[in-house]
Parts: C-alpha cells; structure tokens; sequence
C-alpha cells in the first residue's frame, strides 16, 4: 500500500465527506418545516402544542414562548424563529421528565445507538453470511434452507418476534433476561456489566436485525451469483486459484456492493423499528421516550425526536457512503 | 395472449399460487365475517384465558377479558386488510403522481420530486407516522393516509424510472405530433404501460402497510375503535407468562398475510420479468 | 513446404515443429500441448449440443498455432476444455485427451488442475478490461498468481509483479502496480492479463481473442509482445481470433474449425496459397490462387452457422458450400491428409483449383 494510493482516496472521501454534510442541510431543513407545518395542522394552538398541554400559569415563562416563536407574529415569521430555534439546539422544555427536550433525548440515544448498530452488524453479518452459503450451494437443500428462513423472517412482524422470543428463551427456558438494558442491582463493574448489557442487548438484536438480515441474504445471493457468471471471475480460476480464494477474494468482494447500498437506503427503516424492539424490551432508548411522550401527548419531545432521529440516519447514510467508497475504488467524487 | 402467458408463467410458481389462494381465503373470511360471526366479537362470551382446543366452542380459546379469538381474528382480517389496501392505494397515489411528473417533465420538476423523495425517505417512517398521529389524532383516516406518507417514495422511483424509459417511445412522439397534450399522454399513454411494475410493488406496500399498522397499533397508539390484528397481539402482552397465545395467533395471521403477499408480489415480478428468473 | 521460424526461441532444439512429429507424438518427442479427438458437449434443455468434436492438434514449444473461425464455430470451447474451465452443469468434456507435457489432464481431479492452470498453462481473454477484478489493484491480482504457485511472500511476489509489468512493456510499472483496471487502458489492461498468464512461466499459453476489444494501433503492440515474449520463453501458444490479419502476422500454423469440427490445418502460409476447404476459401474471400495476395479481413459467407444441437447429416458445411456434391449432404468427410501438414475434411478436394 504505497502512500500515495492511500491519501488520494482519503482525499476523495473528505470530498465525499463535505459534499454529502452540504446536501444535509436542505434536506434538515425539510423536516423541520414538517415539523412547523404538522404544529399548524394541530387542532389547539402553537402554545398547547409546546408546552404539552400543561396548564402553564407562569406569566414569564408563556412571555418567552411568545417571543422564542412569535406568537404574534405572521406564520412565516413563526417559521424562521422556530428554525432559528432549532439551530440553537432549543427543541424545548419537557414538563415531564422536568428538563429541556434536548436533553432527555440526549440522554436516551446512547441506548438507541447501540441497539441499532448491533442489529445493523448482526444483519450484515448472518445476512451476508446466508447469502454466500446459499449462493455457493446453490438449489441444494441449503440453499432452500436459507430461502425459506429469509421468508419467513421478512414476514414477521418484529415486536411479535421479540415477544415470542421472550416466550421462549426468557419465560419458559429462563436463559435471557425478559427485558432492560441492565439488571437492577448491578452485575458489578467492568467486565461483567457489559457481559451483562450484551445479556439484555441479544433478544433486542434478534429481533430487530432478523428482518434485515432476510434481505440481504437474498439480495447477496442472487447478487453472488450474477457476479460468479463475469469475465474476471473466468479469469481468476484461470490463474488456478482455488474455489474458496475466487468465491471470497473475487466474488464476494464484488458482490459486497449491491447489499452496502441497500444497508444505507434501510437506515430510516432500522431506527424506526428500534421504536418498537425498545417498547417490547423497555430498553431505555429513545423509543422508549418517545413511546412515553406519545402516550402522554409530551409533543416538543415527540417533534424533536423526528428531528433528531433524522439527523441520526443522515449521519449513518453518509457513514455508508464512506464504506463503500472504500469498498469500491472505482467511485468518483468530484 | 400476452395476458395468458403471463397468467401461465404465475401459476406455475407454486409458491405465488399457493400465496395467492391464502389471500384469496383471509380476504373471503374478511368479507364474510358477518355472517360466521354475527354477534359483537368484543363482546364477552366465556371465562377469560381460555387456552386453544380447553372450550371446543372456541377453538382458538379466549383473551384476557373472555372475548372469542376466533371472532376477534376474523374481525380483525378486515380492519387490517382494509387499513392495508386503503394505506396503499394512497402510497400509489402520491408515488405515481410524484413519479409520473418527475419521470415526463425532467428539468427542476424532477429534481424538486427527488429532493422530496429523499426527505421523506431520511424521516424514520414509523416515527413520523407516531408524530403524525399524536398531533393530528389517532383516528382511522389519519393512521392511513400516514402510512401512505411514509410509503410512497419505491413507487415514485419506479414509476420515474418507467417513464423516463417510456417518455422517448415512438408511440408518445406520435402522440405528441398529433396535438395530444400533456396530461393526455401522461395518463392515457404512458401510465397504462407503466403500471405493470408498479402494480406489483403496490402488492408489496400493502404488506408492508400491514406490519406498519400493526406497529401501530401493537403499541396502542391506533384508532381505539378499530380491533386489528396487532392491537390483539398488544393486548395480550400483559399475559405473555400465562396465556402467551394471545400474542401468538394474531401475530402469526399477520406473518402468514404478510407471507403470502410476499409470494404473491415475488410470483407477479417473476411472472413480469421472465428473463431475470434466477433458477 | 517448410517454414522455418525465424523466432523459435531457446528450445528450438526439441522439434518446434510438430508437423515433423506427425500430428501424434511419436518416440521420445513430448510436444507442449497435444490434443487427441476432444469433444465438448452442452447438456442443455433444448437438446445436446457438440460444441467440440473430435479435435485434434498438436502445437510444439515456441509455435504459435492460430484458431480460427466464425463466432460460435467452437473455439473458446476448445480453449476452455483445454484449460478445464468449462462451466459445468451444462458443458461436459465427453471425449478424447489434452496431454500437457505428456500428462492427460482430462481425467484429473479438480484440485489436481488447480496447480496446472496458472502455472504450466496459461490463458488470456478477450475483453481485458472486464476481465480484471475491479476492487483489486494490479499489484494484487499479478502477485495472487505467484503466491499461489510459487512459494514467494507478499513482498517478494510484489517485487516480482514489478519486474513482469516491465517485461511486458507497462509504461511507469512502479505506479501501475498500485492502480485499478479502471484507472487503466485497454491495451494497459492487456498486459497486465499477459504478465499474470505467463508470471509461472507455462510451457502453453492460450490467448483468446487477445487484440479484438483493442485499438489498431494497440493491438500491433501487444502481437509483438506476444511473440517475443513466446520467443523469450519457449512457450506453445494458441492464438483463437477471427481477423485473418492477425493470423498471418502471428501464427506458423492455422486451423480452420467449423460448426465445432476441424475442417483444415496447414501452415499459414500454404492455407493462403491454396485453401483446400471452401470454408477456408470463403473466410479468405479469394479463390485459391497460388502467389495472390492475401485478404486481411474476412468475408461474408452467406447463410449462417447452423445450430449445434441441429446439425445437419452429412458435411456441416454442406447448406453454405459452393462446391456442394450430393454426397456431402449424406456423407461426413473425414479428415484426409493429402499433403504432410496439411488436413482436410472435405469430399471437393483434389478438385483442381488452379
């Protein structure tokens, strides 16, 4: 690996990089308006809608609402202060859990976070692993094998999955936790917390990255198999390398591609699920709260949370991007 | 003849057939509802908790508060088949429209629908969805137009694609030298020759406008009137120790529909695009 | 009637010439690559094909023997059944043998061709741009085929990509190394297939349609390459192309394959003089006339290949031939031997041409 190969593909990234975090700016934009025009489609005003229907009898605290979002002020005028609002990370104030809106998100998106990429490397993983296995053993029992499982978990919808995997593994054998990040009490520090939060984490991880992982299997079957049938596949068995080295040197690394894209256009779709996996599981995420707050009509949380939950996926779009960008050296950026 | 080969070519993947006659029999049970169940099926019939096979007068056993599942179940096939194809169709609605101007007219047009499909492709669907219900209401028609919202943008990429690919045929050339404007050529031309591919990932929306309702509604979030197959299965959650099987059987009607519309959607893309068959 | 090679290389002490040999290897001659009746078939649903039938060749150390045919007439198969890569399910090598250096490797196991391929023969294809791996540098792809065969590390097998890419004429070999395919020219592209093919030295080189995806200029390039690279090494080299151009710059001997059968074999000079099959005669464009010109490119021949799981009875050739006899439609002409060297399967020859 000389070193200029290496920096004009980081070169190329940091182009990536810039152009993608330019193109993010609209599309934020866009949710937000969203946002403002689903406040104004509410029945109630702009007041009830932020302070969550609270009885807020303060004068000076409804006084700053006024301001902070122009009441008074035509809608358009309403618009700009609420995005200035936002640009100042002021999402509001949660009556219920008794901080800014920002805050109690904050707190809950670690959580979230690693929920979500543990489903995203389990699905890659078992998805990618399945499709190879398929592919190789092509129209054998295998292969039919992997076919009907990805069926099956594409069909199912994930909070019964969750829960009937609670049934079994945390009801009746007793192996898993039934729900939590932790078990209360502690397990004592160090190793054996996180031994404990990979515990909790497992059921969570199944359940919400088994759907995925039934997608990618089939894509990076057929996506194998294509791949297998192109000249320099031909080329590489005529260089008298063995099935295994052309299947995962050659092969694979190229038919890798397909399944990275559609990992990226799935990001929305995974932190959507989370919501529910976090409600069957109580695990202390962002979907919880955000359970919480629909219940409970908290809408300042429920708002911020789209906009942050948006945020979040643009972030891990552009992550994607990056892998394949590294995955695929023939990718120009300009 | 086209339609004949192409209905031939469906039949003989088993498994589409197969899908296609479980829908054809949860959609019959549906409609006929009424008439197997006359009476009220939130209505308390027996002791609650009754297990699968303990009562054979209800065959599938009772939930918590002693209503009849069996009934339940088969009400239930309406309110979520229902929700399914009416979320569709506004899913095919918006996406066809969005699709169809970006695909003739190219240009900002284009770019503007795009710009618009990717936004609401970065808004965590069923999030937005939640959003959309907690403020507008969790009525029926807010639920389905919601999930239509989040639904639309597969459609509005292919049907983009199909008339970026059709917009240059000879056949709307000659239209377009008649005198035929517009819209004319847009929905009497174009659109009937685009819909084949779209009608097939119109059948994969309903699925997935199924499992998005019964998100929905599992988390108790739906239209309170409305007893679907998730509201069951969250109903039951508080009994998963005892009489898990509250859960389980709507869970997997929901699974089997959700199947067997995959099969379905699998055997018309197959049946379509015979050349790209993998086996 | 015999053409001395004026680039037969450091082995030209063994006989190079197999004509001389005989088409069989006689006594203690082991020639390169001696194919003896081959036949391919393709199990498909529509019925068997006989892609190859029959065939026979010999090609000797630092020869060149050129393929040569219309599209579909069983060349690449031939080639591919040489090297055992035929994909399998449908195509099946249902008869006769590939002695390489003297060893049958029809019956191998497939591991057993795993040290064969890439190491005592060799292949290059057609389209060398689709033909490299696209998420691999050229560094990797060339230095793959030396670790697997040879015991050299990463850093030795790099180094030694190095000196391949320069044998093979790369501009700026220290740079390419680390390239893309896609970063690359065609004719680049070619060479790097070139230096992985010959990077072990193998004794038989098979090129299929090397210069066909290349620019005129580039393809005069690589032949040259090719042939001071076989006269460097020694190596037999089949050369598979349908530009008669190219035949008669690269190859000693030509032989002509139709519908998946040999039709004729000469040396090429002899085939230009006096094609004996009308096939050949067609390809050329000229009636045999000893002392014209040769034509550089191919001609029509009217009428088209006929399906290989549909072959008529009789000559293959017999629906196109403009020297049809009844019997050709009943009978299939055998090879003959009118001259040493030269082969023939055809009931019209002997014909007077002149």
């Amino acid at each position: 690996m000389s070193g200029a190969k290496g920096s004009s593909r980081g070169r190329a990234a940091l182009r990536l990089l810039r152009r993608r975090l330019i193109q993010a700016v609209p599309l934020l934009l866009g949710v937000v308006v969203i946002n403002f025009v689903l406040i104004q489609l509410a029945p109630g005003s702009f007041l009830d809608l932020m302070t969550a229907e609270n009885q807020v009898s303060d004068p000076a605290t409804i006084e700053l609402l006024r301001k902070t979002y122009g009441l008074e002020d035509p809608v358009w005028m309403q618009l700009l202060k609420y995005i200035w609002a936002l640009m100042h990370l002021n999402f509001g104030f949660s009556y219920r859990q008794n901080m800014p809106v920002m805050q109690a998100i904050w707190i809950n998106l670690p959580a979230t976070l690693l929920l979500m990429m543990s489903s995203i490397v389990l699905a890659f993983a078992v998805g990618v692993a399945a499709g190879v296995v398929a592919s190789v053993k092509v129209r054998t029992f295998w292969d039919t094998l992997v076919s009907v499982a990805a069926m099956f978990f594409f069909a199912a919808p994930s909070f019964w999955l969750g829960i009937m995997m609670i049934v079994l593994f945390a009801v009746k054998l007793g192996w898993l936790p039934v729900g939590g990040m932790e078990t209360i009490g502690g397990a004592g520090g160090g190793l054996a917390s996180v031994l404990d939060i990979l515990r909790h984490l497992l059921m969570p991880t199944l359940a919400l990255g088994l759907f995925y992982a039934a997608t990618y299997a089939r894509v990076m079957r057929s996506s194998m198999l294509e791949v297998a049938q192109a000249d320099f596949v031909r080329t590489a068995r005529a260089k008298g390398l063995s099935r295994t080295k052309v299947t995962l040197s050659h092969v694979l690394r190229n038919a890798l591609l397909p399944v990275v894209t559609i990992l990226g256009v799935q990001m929305g779709t995974v932190l959507a699920g989370s919501v529910v996996i976090e409600s069957v599981f109580s695990w202390p995420g962002v979907g919880s709260l955000l359970f919480d707050s629909v219940s409970s009509r908290n809408y300042p949380v429920v708002l911020g949370i789209m906009v942050l939950g948006s945020l979040v996926v643009l972030a891990a779009n552009i992550a994607v991007d990056l892998v394949y960008m590294w995955l695929d050296p023939r990718i120009e950026v300009r | 003849m086209e339609r004949f080969a192409f209905l031939g070519r469906f039949a003989r993947n088993r498994g589409a057939l197969a899908g296609a006659l479980v829908i054809l029999g949860v959609a019959m049970a549906a409609i006929l509802a009424p008439l197997f169940f006359p009476t009220d099926p939130l209505r308390i019939v027996a002791q609650p908790e009754l297990w699968p096979g303990e009562d054979p007068a209800y065959p599938l056993g009772t939930d918590s508060l002693g209503r009849d599942m069996l009934a339940m179940l088969v009400h239930g096939a309406r309110a979520t088949l229902l929700i399914g194809l009416f979320a569709s169709a506004v899913a095919t609605t918006i996406g066809v429209g969005v699709g169809a101007i970006a695909g003739y007219f190219g240009g900002w047009v284009d770019e503007i629908s795009m710009r618009s499909s990717e936004l609401f492709q970065t808004i965590p669907n069923l999030i937005f969805v939640l959003t959309i219900v907690v403020i507008l209401g969790s009525t029926l028609q807010n639920i389905v137009i919601a999930i239509g919202i989040v639904s639309w943008t597969p459609i509005a990429r292919l049907t983009r694609a199909e008339f970026l690919a059709l917009r240059d045929r000879e056949f709307v050339q000659a239209c377009r030298s008649m005198g035929m404007g517009d819209l004319g050529i847009i929905l009497g031309e174009i659109l009937p020759n685009a819909l084949p591919p779209v009608i097939v990932l119109s059948s994969l929306v309903v699925a997935g406008a199924i499992l998005f309702e019964s998100a929905v509604s599992f988390l108790g979030l739906g239209d309170p009137n409305v007893a679907s197959w998730g509201r069951l299965v969250g109903d039951g959650r508080e009994l998963i120790r005892s009489s898990w099987y509250i859960c389980a059987i709507p869970g997997v009607a929901i699974m089997v529909t959700v199947l067997c519309l995959n099969l379905v959607g699998d055997g018309l893309n197959d049946a379509l695009n015979p050349k790209l068959r993998d086996r | 009637m015999q053409r001395k090679d004026p680039l037969a290389g450091p082995r030209a002490s063994r006989p190079a010439h197999a004509h001389e040999a005989g088409l069989e290897a006689r006594g203690p001659v082991r020639l390169p690559l001696e194919v003896t009746d081959l036949s391919t078939t393709l199990f498909t649903r529509r019925g068997e094909m006989k892609a190859v039938e029959g065939l026979s060749l010999a090609v000797g150390a630092g020869e060149t023997v050129a393929l040569v045919g219309e599209s579909g007439c069983g060349k690449s198969m031939s080639a591919l059944s040489i090297m055992r890569l035929l994909p399998e399910p449908p195509a099946r090598i249902v008869g006769g043998s590939v002695r390489l250096n003297g060893r049958d490797i029809v019956p191998l196991p497939e591991e057993a061709m795993l040290d064969i391929r890439g190491k005592e023969i060799g292949m290059i294809f057609q389209d060398p741009m689709s033909s490299l791996n696209p998420v691999a540098t050229v560094d990797k792809q060339i230095s793959e085929v030396l670790m697997a065969h040879t015991g050299l590390g990463r850093f030795q097998a790099r180094a030694r990509a190095h000196e391949l890419l320069e044998q093979v004429g790369m501009p700026d070999a220290g740079r390419r190394l680390d390239a893309y395919p896609h970063q690359l020219s065609g004719g680049m592209c070619q060479r790097v297939m070139i230096a992985m093919a010959i990077a072990c030295s193998p004794s038989v080189l098979i090129a299929d349609e090397p210069t066909t995806a290349l620019d005129v200029t580039v393809q005069a390039q690589v032949l040259t390459l090719l042939k001071s690279l076989q006269a460097e090494q020694g190596m037999a080299m089949i050369f598979i192309t349908h530009d008669l151009g190219v035949v008669a710059e690269t190859a000693d001997r030509v032989v002509v394959m139709y519908a998946g059968r040999k039709v004729e074999e000469a040396m090429v000079d002899d085939l230009f003089e006096a094609p004996l099959h009308p096939y050949t005669a067609g390809l050329i464009g000229a009636t045999p006339v000893p002392g014209a010109a040769r034509a550089e490119r191919l001609a029509d021949i009217p009428g088209m290949v006929p399906p290989l799981n549909a072959l008529p009875a009789g000559c293959a050739f017999a629906p196109r031939c403009p020297r049809v006899m009844d019997r050709c439609r009943i009978e299939r002409p055998a090879l003959t031997e009118p001259a040493p060297g030269r082969r023939v399967a055809c009931f019209a020859t002997g014909t007077d041409t002149a």
